[in-house]
């Protein structure tokens, strides 16, 4: 029961995901929020949005998600940087996080990073 | 070793906790330190991202707080283990049926709140669970992340911090 393969999905925030981010690199695992504004079934590729960032997140491998254009999704998984730099998120798992406090999560979020780059 | 904090649940990030010291033992169970402080027992809240069930025997399954990955084993061999056969059989059947309504809550993508025994398994240090809640409130890791950066802080340094 050695730990397993399964990689943790960093914590970052949509505008913090830019080609020159430490996050964006082929295959990075990454924990995404935002509000869902476009889902397609035929494809079953979302796009969620937070403030002027949006991302594009490949659900094909989630079961039991109701999509509701508007509500506020998280996903983790593994980001896929297409040849045109058009970056995906292949989600492994996503939940509906609708009532979540964004601008709490924000600012927890910060005080998380910098509590862990002090230790 | 200082051992205050030997039997409090910490609450401690998946990164802090994959960092504890680990010191082996001939006569007694590996022992776990951060700082110099004895730890036993962990509280932990993070979104379920594997899930292993070996039915009768266990539910391996990782829970992912953002900061690290910890593997959780639910033990589901009570009615079988010699371990138990000591107690008394209305206990054990107890003790058997929560941890059989955990395994089933245990899901891919839900938030689980988990406490549980710190141990190892060839070196990988694992949580032993002895309860499983569920979290509803979309909040909830954020408050659990929050009083993790708040007794490291003011709890579990200061205490490391005394014993100097």
């Amino acid at each position: 029961m050695a730990s397993s393969a399964i990689k943790s999905g960093a914590l970052v925030a949509l505008r913090d995901l830019h080609p020159s981010s430490q996050y964006y690199s082929q295959g990075t695992s990454l924990r995404v929020t935002g509000k869902l504004q476009e889902y397609s079934v035929e494809t079953a590729i979302a796009i969620i949005a937070d403030g002027s960032a949006n991302l594009k997140i490949n659900t094909q491998h989630i079961r039991d998600l109701n999509f509701r254009v508007g509500s506020i999704y998280q996903f983790i998984g593994e980001l896929l940087i297409h040849t045109d730099n058009e970056a995906v998120l292949q989600a492994r798992v996503g939940r509906n996080v609708d009532g979540m406090d964004l601008n709490l999560y924000h600012q927890s979020l910060r005080l998380l990073k910098q509590f862990q780059a002090n230790q | 070793m200082d051992n205050r904090l030997c039997n409090t649940h910490v609450k401690l990030l998946a990164f802090d906790l994959l960092s504890l010291t680990q010191t082996p033992s001939f006569s007694d169970p590996i022992s776990f330190s951060r700082k110099g402080i004895l730890l036993s027992r962990l509280e932990t809240v993070g979104v379920v991202t594997s899930r292993d069930l070996k039915p009768n025997k266990f539910l391996k399954f990782t829970v992912d707080d953002g900061t690290g990955c910890i593997t959780c084993i639910l033990w589901l061999n009570h009615l079988n283990s010699p371990y138990f056969s000591r107690r008394h059989p209305s206990d054990v059947r107890l003790i058997a049926n929560a941890a059989d309504r955990f395994a089933a809550h245990v899901k891919l993508g839900v938030v689980a709140r988990v406490r549980g025994r710190i141990t190892s398994f060839r070196g990988e240090l694992q949580i032993t669970v002895s309860d499983v809640v569920i979290e509803r409130d979309p909040n909830a890791e954020i408050l659990h992340w929050l009083d993790c950066v708040r007794l490291a802080r003011n709890c579990y340094d200061v205490v490391a911090s005394q014993r100097k």
